[in-house]
């Protein structure tokens, strides 16, 4: 068990790593130069000399990159190129707004991927085929267009929530809940019909096992072998895929970011694509690939408590 | 950029398919609507869209001013966007771009996932772990972000962009394809194939991509509308091709702003573009042949007219007055399909041990699952009758059934290792039923399972309760299912072939096990195997069926000793166990043939195809005859043969053996077994 940890943290710390290697190589690669997008645009030549040299651009890669890791170290992502903000900081404020949408819209799906998934199975039948068509045309509906959607119905038909804006939690928190339920709903679609495809298959699976004959003749009452044997054989899969999906609605907030004006990690990064300003790139990268290590390894400890044959070997 | 997570590839991980079988598989693609619908408009949109500057009714910039944010009309189908331009024409012309570079990006992504899943298959272990170890690494990295990091770098160059998403996504791609080609290499004629000094890169091409096809196909399918998606979304972002150039993600970016005053515009391109996604993924569902996914498995029972019909006869005059357990006529089928038992009778008195015996397919099983009312989907009892203690069972609803399972009826199987919930311990599997049944609290529940695996031989009671099913031996393993069954104390167990899965001494074991528990407990036991010598040493009764009918019956003795029916003696007389001070035969005897599938039976003696001793006769049905006192046989010649002292005996070496009646047609031995076996 502890080599089995050991393994996954030295992944872990690996995976990061090659994300910083690569954005940082990347961004050397470029033919803009980091003074050349602080100086902005029309600046002489010398003066974007001087910002390259002013940023220790001209220094060899390997001192910029020892330079960079001693800094990522102590937390520091260092400044925009743009407006000289301070990134780790900006990062730290953007963070929740990302995690909190992923987070409920995670969770969203869950429930109503279970729900969907366990009735397609256990109910079969016209109700199970149009659980699945439309979980497959679900999950194949562009999220920027289900989004916009919803505004025109939730937001202008019903007038149940704001169609774009964000509240802080702290100043108002039902308005906050009500700011991300737009955004929250519309991860949820494509989200809710992958977990009902993956417990559908799951416990369509498990409804099929030899055990759970077993159970039958043994007289076992039927919801019992459906939501206590079946549903926990079905589980493994279905929590996998939960964090798969945490880490797929994370990248997806870009999209769900833009469109509803949310001041998030996504809407950081097209800002930053869009104006070349490599730390904060880089940055986002960072934090992004954080976030996805983390959640997997949280994921292995889940799937390892649920799984005994992963607990005890 | 979209809610697909790049894994979901891994969903279709579909059985890698021998190329024999693969035959079938384009007609069966477009057997399923959806993967007509799949494969015709990704057609029609591939065709539309590249041909667009040849068909399109007006150029993509072409402004007409006094039509804008229009409707569908004759001269534009689609309606116009703010500037007046026609929608139609806009989409298919942004059509060419995310379908090339999805492409591209399917390219690149197979390109190079593809051979190296082909190396770590063949080149073994390590090699396996270097390349798994750096796309695990990839797989985790967050291909969205990066993608944008790209932009930053390089700028709006989407056919890059997409290359570099491929290098990402190659990764997935070798995780799954890695699977089905380890697999594939596993199969013996890729083995034969290396054996026959065919090169590396032959056997690859000939023997393991043709079987990876299927599985490429599918992932290719889902993947390119996952790259559809991306380039959609990248282009809403504002990075794809800029103004005036169409493209299918800013033209619903746009549309977005207008969605107060004018939302039909958002309708036609988003619906271009869901549907080209749908079409893919229906393609890919079609190919992997899930859409049969969605089967009913609600159970549907045929009346059972027949039965009740069957069991008023002989009501209330059992044959054996003392039978606790009395089958007649009892009659099994698949729901608007063949028979596959007919006619089984037999009787069990308490304490007694009853044996069906026979080759696989004979419907032994079926029989054994009919006590309990536990047969698979879509088979059911339809006739004959089946009286318990009185009660008649054939027929008897669900939730009745379910009173007498496990507390009057009880059944172990014949696979232990996969007979319990792989996902409890072995105490809460022991002490939920044991408070079901006997109404105790859990702490005394919990001495009682103690206690009953201690009564089936168990010393380390303790340490097995805490166990879970995975770290338990076979014979541990069928130990525990036999105190299972026991925890609601039942009168009856049925026991489908308890030993085959076990080794040989641990066979011994268990079945000295059963019998213990008949002499102390009074137990009855119907015992379900192939194995004679099981018969011999724990049955008093059997019964010998042959294709989906009981040929024989009669006690064990009998049978065993004198048996009558030429299927019996074959058996005998292929049996490797060789009673004490008997000598040990040179050659065993063989049944030429296999048995007939349901659905194909002969007419007359079933088992006359692969009787040495069949006449013309054998082909017109029979009644069975009274034999073994009791029992009765189902062969016409009987008393001939009896006559004859006629034996089935061993075949010299080098003989052809030669089934009897040349009248008869040969067993068919391609027919498949109905998917039901015994």
């Amino acid at each position: 068990m502890l080599a089995y940890v050991a393994k996954r943290l030295a992944l872990a710390v690996g995976t990061v790593l090659a994300a910083v290697v690569i954005v940082f190589l990347l961004v050397h690669a470029s033919d803009t130069t980091p003074g050349a997008v602080r100086a902005g645009a029309g600046a002489t030549a010398e003066r974007v000399a001087a910002e390259n040299e002013a940023l220790g651009w001209n220094r060899p890669l390997w001192v910029q990159f020892t330079d960079y890791l001693g800094q990522l170290v102590q937390g520091d992502l260092g400044t925009s190129l743009v407006d000289g903000r301070d990134i780790a900081a900006d990062l730290a404020d953007r963070l929740p707004v990302t995690a909190s949408i992923a987070l409920f819209a995670t969770l969203l799906s869950g429930l109503v991927g279970v729900f969907l998934g366990v009735t397609a199975a256990v109910r079969g039948g016209r109700l199970g085929r149009l659980i699945t068509t439309g979980s497959g045309v679900a999950l194949s509906l562009p999220a920027f267009w289900v989004g916009i959607l919803f505004v025109y119905l939730l937001s202008l038909q019903l007038g149940w929530f704001p169609a774009t804006g964000y509240t802080e939690f702290s100043s108002d928190p039902l308005g906050w809940l009500s700011s991300i339920a737009i955004p929250v709903i519309t991860l949820a679609v494509g989200g809710a019909a992958i977990i009902a495809r993956t417990a559908a298959a799951g416990m369509r699976e498990a409804l099929t096992q030899e055990h759970i004959r077993t159970l039958r003749a043994m007289g076992t009452p039927r919801w019992r072998i459906r939501y206590v044997h079946a549903l926990r054989y079905a589980s493994v899969p279905v929590v996998s895929t939960l964090g798969i999906q945490f880490i797929a609605l994370f990248g997806g907030s870009v999209i769900i970011e833009n469109l509803f004006a949310l001041p998030g990690l996504g809407q950081a990064s097209q800002v930053a694509a869009s104006s070349s300003d490599f730390p904060a790139l880089v940055g986002v990268v960072v934090v992004a690939t954080v976030v996805v290590v983390v959640t997997n390894l949280l994921l292995d400890l889940v799937v390892a408590a649920l799984d005994p044959k992963v607990r005890t070997s | 950029m979209s809610v697909i997570p790049l894994d979901a590839a891994d969903e279709v991980a579909t059985e890698p398919v021998p190329p024999a079988r693969r035959r079938r598989g384009l007609p069966g693609l477009l057997r399923r609507p959806g993967g007509i619908f799949g494969a015709a408009w990704l057609t029609f949109v591939i065709v539309a869209s590249l041909t667009a500057p040849l068909w399109r009714p007006f150029e993509p910039g072409q402004q007409d001013t006094a039509n804008r944010l229009a409707l569908p009309s004759a001269e534009h189908w689609l309606g116009t966007d703010p500037l007046g331009r026609d929608l139609l024409s806009r989409i298919f012309t942004a059509g060419s771009l995310p379908l090339l570079s999805s492409a591209l990006m399917l390219v690149v992504a197979f390109g190079i996932g593809l051979p190296l899943a082909l190396i770590a298959a063949e080149r073994g272990r390590r090699v396996e772990r270097v390349i798994s170890r750096v796309t695990e690494v990839f797989l985790a990295l967050p291909a969205t972000i990066l993608l944008l990091a790209l932009i930053g770098v390089i700028g709006n160059r989407l056919y890059p962009v997409m290359a570099v998403l491929g290098v990402l996504i190659s990764a997935a791609v070798y995780r799954v394809l890695l699977g089905v080609a380890q697999s594939v290499r596993q199969r013996l004629y890729v083995d034969a194939a290396r054996v026959n000094g065919l090169g590396s890169l032959r056997v690859n091409l000939v023997h393991v991509l043709p079987s990876m096809a299927t599985v490429v196909a599918v992932q290719a399918a889902q993947l390119f509308g996952i790259g559809l998606l991306i380039v959609a979304g990248l282009a809403f972002l504002g990075f794809g091709p800029g103004e005036p150039e169409p493209s299918w993600g800013f033209m619903i970016q746009d549309a977005s702003g207008y969605i107060y005053t004018s939302p039909w515009l958002m309708v036609p391109t988003g619906l271009v573009l869901a549907l080209t996604v749908v079409a893919a993924n229906e393609l890919a569902d079609a190919l992997a042949g899930r859409a049969a996914g969605a089967r009913g498995t609600r159970r549907r029972r045929r009346p059972l007219r027949r039965a009740v019909a069957a069991a008023a006869v002989p009501d209330g005059t059992p044959a054996d007055p003392a039978a606790v357990l009395e089958v007649r006529d009892l009659t099994v089928s698949v729901d608007d399909g063949p028979d596959l038992v007919t006619g089984v009778s037999f009787s069990l008195r308490q304490g007694q041990v009853l044996g069906l015996v026979g080759e696989s397919g004979c419907g032994k099983t079926m029989t054994a699952r009919s006590l309990l009312g536990l047969l698979p989907d879509g088979v059911s009892v339809t006739g004959g009758s089946i009286r318990w203690q009185g009660r008649e069972l054939a027929g008897l609803p669900e939730t009745e059934l379910n009173r007498i399972r496990g507390r009057e009826i009880a059944m172990i199987s014949q696979e232990p290792m996969v007979a319990l919930d792989p996902m409890f311990s072995i105490a809460t599997q022991l002490v939920g039923p044991i408070r079901r049944f006997r109404e105790v609290g859990r702490s005394q529940a919990k001495r009682i399972a103690a206690e009953l695996l201690r009564n089936v031989g168990i010393v380390d009671a303790e340490r097995v309760l805490k166990s879970y099913p995975h770290q338990l031996s076979g014979g541990m393993a069928q130990r525990v299912c036999i105190a299972l069954a026991l925890t609601g104390e039942p009168q009856l167990l049925v026991a489908d072939e308890p030993t085959t899965a076990l080794d040989v001494t641990v066979q011994a074991e268990i079945l000295s096990l059963l019998r213990a528990l008949v002499r102390d407990t009074g137990l009855s036991v119907v015992i379900v195997s192939h194995d004679l010598g099981v018969v011999a040493d724990i049955c008093d009764d059997v019964a010998v069926m042959y294709a989906g009918q009981a040929v024989e019956s009669g006690t064990a003795e009998a049978v065993l000793d004198a048996p009558a029916h030429p299927y019996t003696m074959a058996l005998l007389g292929a049996n490797p166990h060789v009673p004490e001070g008997e000598p040990v035969p040179e050659r065993l005897a063989s049944i030429a043939g296999t048995v007939p599938p349901p659905g194909s039976w002969p007419t007359g003696c079933r088992f006359a195809t692969r009787c040495r001793f069949a006449q013309e006769k054998c082909t017109v049905p029979f009644p069975a005859l009274p034999a073994h006192g009791a029992g009765s046989v189902l062969c016409i010649r009987v008393d001939e043969l009896s006559r004859e002292h006629a034996t089935w005996t061993p075949e010299r070496a080098g003989d052809e053996i030669q089934p009897g009646a040349e009248v008869l047609a040969p067993a068919d031995e391609t027919a498949p077994t109905a998917g039901v076996s015994s």
